[in-house]
């Protein structure tokens, strides 16, 4: 068999016979050694508090299996705008210098800070362009709009999909978990402290039961004029 | 046997227990001790005969008469048997799959009782090859059984029931099955045909009350011999056209409770009729039954005030002109 | 999400996906003996109580075949099990534990521990080694100690005894959530400056019972397959008779029935859709 997991060979032969279910967890298994959204592996969450949000990702950049750093964040700043990058990591490392590019020109064109909003909608046209050979990201916008002090989250499917939501958006290899926890732990209104503690306990807790995301985290807190990044620590292996 | 010369003793022992002495049977096995041996003593010698026919026909026998390759070719004539294909790696799978097929079966628990309702179509792929089928089965005195999928094998089940019934009928001791025992019997013969990879191919439906409480009983149970229980039941396509529908007005226990018998035929005669418009497999004609404390009432209906007014608007699958 | 990009039907890019994608022979009719029926199901093992809930969905596919099927069953001796996955395996699989435990009291004039039907039901489940149950168990009761047991397991019988655990749909769900909040993990003593990891282990039942039911009401705001209703099931010590008190006809018949606790179950509602 190929590199990545191994099987006995038994096994192989078992799980065939049984022309069950199991070979479509075999299926899933060859199919997930190409599946460019979990090749690196990564994890990143927003959340929404009262007059602030919070965004944050791990750091850990792998290859399957194997880890290859533990410092490759996440999590990008575009003037007021923050964005989230989890997915291939080529293709989070494009995305974010044609953001830059993007937003640079139009700090020029309109001679403003681009808003959460608009990014959202560059983000959306800008891979949807790409419709039929997209970029395997699925990104993840947080800020505070500027002018009216909303804040906004949103998030992505690769293609451009918005999905506008007013708790949290979740991405990467430890969305599931992320998702259960933060259904948990998440409430309205939260001040900047408590949004800092919830987002923290649920990345840190998702992270923990994903092999592909981890080895530390940042978590950037964003009120109308004050913006802290904190690195957490976090397990190690 | 002991009497045959040594040079025979090879063929015979594969002939042996055979008998050799009298009837056709033993005649023509001996045809193949003939040919399989060359000894001038042997029993051959009686069998002069190098071309065996069929007694009435005349026509030379093909078939192995053997008991242990009976029914196959002889090898003589069309060489050794390849038995290949019984030494297969593979588990040994019957599994084949439905032939002549019913489709959705319906049921309903209202107060007092349960109603269950299959139409009378058997289908042929997609022929209507049959249009006067009987699906629903009464089991004793408080029980129907509903059938969708393989007919042949839900007749099979039909014929263990009845089985099942004479044997486990005691009026005597007051002992008689009733839906809820009948429902586990099948359960357990549908769970055991998939653990053998050689499933009965139905969905089936069993409905009942009880003789004293009037408790209506209403169960599923398939081919690999998944359980359950709901106020509203439907196999195949009732599944998705029907249970949305009669969820709608019984969503739990309690309000099937509160469900009148009219209430629930009308319900019934509802969803066999949407059945009716969208499901290509179904019929116009329907059996229903109805199970309360006092027994079986049964009946058999045709799909009434049908309007195909819909149809005008689906456009663009036909040869229509658009 | 990751495959949404894709048009039905469209060629899958062959750099990312080699496996293989063409028909060219005639369709076979495939069958599968196994099926799937979603829901989910956690264990907690406290002091001198366990806890076992699932919710009462069964599904195969987008249909939701009934909103009131149990998942966890009382198999006698006080003990009881969790099954998720295959819902007649599963129903399968508890009737013969139940058997089982009967046939151990029956013969040897006792009921069984907890870790002794640990071991049995593994070997229940390996004996199936080469057609296995498609079902992950989770057995709980109350150890010879009267301390709650939790006993896990995959499809062929491995095992382990665990203070907690999720199995099924939403498990990846709710296992981080009760990391998090039951076994105390990423949480250290206020004051400490996060250098005194906070310990876990004596939660009041009370608390846990929350903490299950947020678990459940989060997973079915995020997961189709769970949803409709939660049962609830408790395993706790059986209250001491009073000095001279007569044993009660029905309390007497439940020592007969339960070996280490008394089990009571509460039914709650879900959102159904």
């Amino acid at each position: 068999m190929s590199a990545g997991k191994i099987y006995h060979i038994a096994d192989y032969l078992l799980l065939a016979q049984l022309k069950s279910i199991v070979t479509a967890e075999l299926l899933k298994e060859i199919k997930n050694e190409s599946n460019p959204f979990t090749l690196n592996g990564g994890a990143c969450l927003a959340m929404a508090g009262k007059d602030c949000v919070a965004i944050a990702c791990d750091l850990r950049l792998g290859q399957q299996a194997l880890t290859l750093s533990n410092n490759f964040p996440k999590v990008f700043n575009y003037g007021d705008v923050w964005l989230g990058l989890t997915g291939l990591a080529t293709d989070v490392q494009t995305m974010h210098s044609l953001f830059r590019y993007k937003v640079n020109l139009y700090r020029l064109r309109e001679e403003r800070e681009i808003e959460p909003e608009t990014m959202a909608n560059l983000v959306s046209s800008t891979l949807y362009e790409r419709r039929f050979g997209p970029y395997f990201v699925s990104p993840v916008v947080a800020g505070i709009n500027q002018r009216t002090g909303k804040p906004f989250i949103c998030g992505f499917d690769s293609i451009g999909c918005i999905d506008f939501a007013k708790d949290f958006i979740v991405s990467g290899t430890a969305s599931d978990q992320l998702f259960g926890v933060a259904e948990g732990l998440w409430e309205p209104d939260l001040e900047p402290e408590e949004l800092f503690e919830t987002v923290s306990q649920t990345l840190l807790n998702s992270l923990d039961r994903d092999a592909l995301a981890g080895w530390g985290a940042h978590v950037y807190i964003i009120t109308k004029d004050k913006v802290t990044k904190r690195l957490l620590k976090s397990r190690q292996d | 046997m002991c009497c045959v010369a040594p040079d025979v003793v090879v063929v015979a022992s594969r002939v042996a227990g055979l008998g050799l002495g009298s009837g056709s049977f033993g005649i023509r096995n001996q045809a193949r001790v003939h040919e399989t041996t060359t000894s001038p003593t042997s029993l051959s010698t009686l069998l002069a005969s190098t071309e065996h026919q069929e007694p009435h026909l005349g026509i030379p026998i093909k078939m192995n008469q053997f008991p242990h390759g009976w029914g196959r070719p002889r090898d003589d004539v069309y060489g050794a048997y390849d038995s290949s294909y019984l030494n297969s790696s593979e588990p040994t799978s019957h599994t084949q799959r439905p032939i002549v097929t019913g489709t959705s079966v319906l049921g309903l628990k209202f107060n007092g009782g349960v109603i269950i309702a299959a139409d009378n179509i058997a289908s042929y792929g997609s022929l209507a090859r049959y249009d006067n089928v009987e699906r629903l089965l009464q089991v004793g005195t408080h029980t129907i059984v509903g059938a969708g999928g393989d007919i042949s094998d839900m007749q099979h089940l039909h014929l263990l029931l009845d089985n099942l019934l004479i044997k486990e009928q005691y009026p005597a001791d007051d002992h008689s099955l009733y839906a809820p025992q009948v429902h586990t019997y099948i359960s357990r013969v549908l769970y055991q045909r998939r653990n053998k990879f050689d499933p009965l191919w139905n969905s089936i439906l069993t409905a009942g009350a009880d003789p004293k409480t009037s408790e209506p009983f209403l169960s599923y149970v398939d081919l690999r011999g998944t359980t359950y229980s709901a106020p509203a039941l439907a196999t195949g396509y009732g599944a998705h056209l029907a249970v949305p529908i009669l969820r709608k007005h019984v969503p739990d226990e309690e309000s099937a409770a509160s469900l009148s018998l009219e209430e629930a035929q009308g319900l019934i005669e509802e969803c066999m009729k949407v059945l009716w418009y969208r499901d290509a497999r179904s019929g116009v004609s329907y059996s229903w039954a109805v199970v309360t404390k006092d027994g079986v009432t049964t009946g058999n209906k045709k799909i009434e005030k049908q309007s195909w007014k819909f149809a005008e608007m689906i456009k663009g699958y036909g040869a229509q002109n658009i | 999400m990751a495959s949404s990009y894709m048009l039905p039907g469209a060629q899958q890019a062959p750099s990312f996906h080699s496996h293989p994608s063409t028909a060219s022979q005639p369709r076979q009719h495939h069958w599968s003996p196994y099926t799937e029926n979603g829901g989910v199901i956690l264990g907690i093992a406290g002091k001198d109580y366990v806890i076992l809930a699932g919710d009462t969905r069964s599904s195969e596919g987008y249909s939701i075949n009934t909103r009131t099927a149990r998942k966890i069953f009382d198999v006698g001796s006080g003990l009881v099990l969790g099954v998720v996955g295959m819902s007649a395996d599963g129903e399968e699989l508890a009737r013969r534990v139940a058997r089982k435990i009967d046939d151990y009291k029956r013969s040897h004039d006792k009921h069984i521990t907890v870790n002794a039907a640990a071991v049995m039901l593994s070997r229940i489940l390996y004996a199936k080694r080469f057609f296995p149950y498609y079902v992950q168990p989770l057995l709980g009761g109350l150890d010879e100690n009267g301390v709650g047991a939790i006993y896990t397991y995959d499809y062929v019988g491995s095992f382990e005894r665990e203070s907690s655990r999720a199995f099924g749909a939403a498990a990846s769900l709710i296992t981080p959530f009760l990391d998090n909040q039951i076994n105390l993990k990423n949480q250290f003593e206020p004051g400490s400056n996060g250098e005194v990891p906070r310990k876990p282990g004596d939660m009041p039942r009370e608390t846990v019972e929350k903490i299950v039911k947020d678990a459940f009401t989060s997973a079915v705001e995020r997961h189709i397959e769970v949803g409709d209703g939660l049962q609830l099931v408790t395993v706790m010590r059986a209250p001491p008779r009073a000095e001279g008190a007569e044993p009660e006809e029905e309390e007497d018949e439940r020592e007969k029935t339960a070996g280490g606790g008394v089990i009571s179950e509460v039914m709650s509602e879900l959102k159904k859709d």
